[in-house]
């Protein structure tokens, strides 16, 4: 059976400490819920700031305690989630779910092959795709909001933005060109709540990625287009210095839930 | 008494359609159908690229339930929408009431406009009834209701953009779409008060597995 987990961090006994004093932190203020979920981490309750908001939306929005995978899915839990269910192979797929592209870096249905390691976060998977993984296990793909939550906190901080040093090597990632084939999931550092890779692996789905709304044209998004989206006139900008933020929110909708990009993938949550 | 009920059920007629999967529909007594119209064998597969393999369960303004596939079969634009929006979406049936005078006689009879609403709160049969009613909406059009996850499945086929504000209202992307007989996407116009003569076009067209006209 596919599961979203193999808690390949915690192997690393470098990284051991910290995610364990992560995870005694969080844990302390999470009532709800198991104590331990194998492979996720707990997010305690908390509040998301949006990057684009329009004119009635409150600028934070809580967010409730949640379970997060500590790292994306990798190929080879995809493979045991395709061979089960066989209509998610790459040739049974139906193309409303799934575009030509789909899983198209693997050597074959049911074979990986040397561009799709199996210790890699599997890529190529369209959003239905991705949803289907995680209801098999009973899990969900996170909201925009707790993914955002959970990627908001830096290494040593819960917020980001105002560890020294932390901003900058987020936006690091995006002055590298994506290795091939990709490093093994779960390999960076944890942050604060002990997910690892969110900001400087792979793009992720999130459940909701339709809700992103900048439309194509730079120069509309300012007021973004009266014509294409109702009611979203007065669009504001919380900080327009978080490049990342900006990057992450035109990504989401430049994208349709069939699409198959090389290095977007996805990682699992579960409410308590 | 019995003229008054035929009269009151033809009012939600959209019901009537859904529910009278295969039977003959009103003005569809002319012998040569439309090519975009052509029956297509009841028992044939979906193709690979219908929507109507969406399996959900809707509700209609007359509280009938039925899947998408029972509009198998004839042209259908479909739209998101939801019943208290203020200001796009009495725009949209505009232009959508607008698209369908453009037809010809024979596919505007055969025909569907679909609005499916992005409210699973408010939008009951009785709220999507009062919406008929005051868009006067005649049997060409059906309107749906269903549960989230359908309305989102739905949403992402279509490339549907939506979020609900503060208050309650959508704030979503003006598209519609139109699906041939088989249900495949085959055109989607997007934005308010544009040239809609390429979206009706795209409904005349015949889907390609219809087989040719009686």
């Amino acid at each position: 059976m596919a599961r979203c987990f193999i808690p390949v961090g915690w192997q690393q006994a470098g990284h051991l400490a910290l995610v364990g004093f992560a995870l005694l932190a969080t844990l302390a203020t999470t009532r709800a819920g198991p104590a331990t979920q194998a492979g996720m981490t707990a997010i305690p309750a908390g509040t998301y700031r949006p990057l684009i908001r329009s004119q009635d939306e409150p600028a934070e929005i809580s967010v409730a305690p949640f379970w997060l995978d500590i790292r994306p899915v990798t190929n080879a839990e995809y493979l045991a989630f395709v061979q089960a269910h066989p209509r998610w192979r790459r040739s049974q797929v139906s193309p409303l779910f799934a575009d030509s592209g789909y899983l198209s870096d693997w050597a074959g249905d049911l074979e990986l092959g040397p561009s799709a390691p199996v210790g890699a976060p599997v890529v190529r998977v369209s959003w239905f795709a991705a949803r289907a993984y995680a209801r098999a296990i009973d899990k969900r793909l996170p909201t925009i909001a707790e993914w955002e939550r959970a990627a908001a906190a830096g290494f040593t901080q819960s917020e980001g933005a105002k560890e020294p040093g932390f901003p900058a090597q987020v936006l690091a990632w995006f002055t590298q060109p994506t290795p091939q084939p990709l490093p093994a999931a779960g390999s960076g550092r944890p942050n604060y709540f002990g997910a690892r890779d969110l900001l400087t692996l792979v793009w992720e789905w999130v459940d909701d990625f339709n809700t992103a709304m900048v439309t194509g044209e730079s120069r509309g998004d300012s007021g973004l287009d009266r014509n294409l989206f109702c009611g979203a006139g007065a669009a504001g900008i919380r900080d327009p210095s978080d490049f990342a933020g900006f990057m992450r929110a035109g990504f989401r909708s430049s994208v349709r839930a069939s699409y198959s990009v090389p290095n977007l993938g996805f990682r699992c949550a579960q409410s308590p | 008494m019995k003229t008054i009920a035929v009269l009151l059920s033809g009012f939600a007629a959209a019901s009537a359609l859904l529910a009278a999967e295969g039977a003959v529909p009103p003005g569809s007594g002319s012998a040569i159908r439309p090519p975009c119209c052509a029956a297509i064998a009841p028992d044939a597969p979906l193709t690979a690229r219908s929507l109507y393999q969406l399996d959900a369960i809707w509700t209609n303004d007359a509280g009938r339930v039925s899947k998408l596939a029972t509009l198998r079969g004839r042209p259908v634009v479909i739209a998101m929408f939801f019943a208290s929006c203020e200001y796009a979406c009495p725009i949209l049936v505009s232009d959508l009431q607008r698209l369908r005078s453009a037809l010809p006689e024979a596919v505007r009879e055969r025909a569907q406009i679909v609005l499916v609403s992005f409210d699973t709160v408010r939008d009951t049969p009785a709220a999507l009834l009062a919406f008929r009613e005051r868009m006067t909406l005649d049997a060409g059009w059906t309107l749906l209701r269903g549960p989230e996850a359908a309305v989102q499945d739905l949403a992402m086929l279509l490339g549907v953009k939506y979020k609900q504000d503060a208050r309650g209202q959508f704030a979503h992307s003006n598209l519609f779409t139109v699906l041939n007989a088989e249900g495949e996407i085959v055109h989607q116009h997007a934005g308010l008060q544009g040239d809609i003569s390429e979206a009706a076009a795209a409904v005349m067209r015949p889907a390609k597995s219809a087989s040719p006209s009686p």
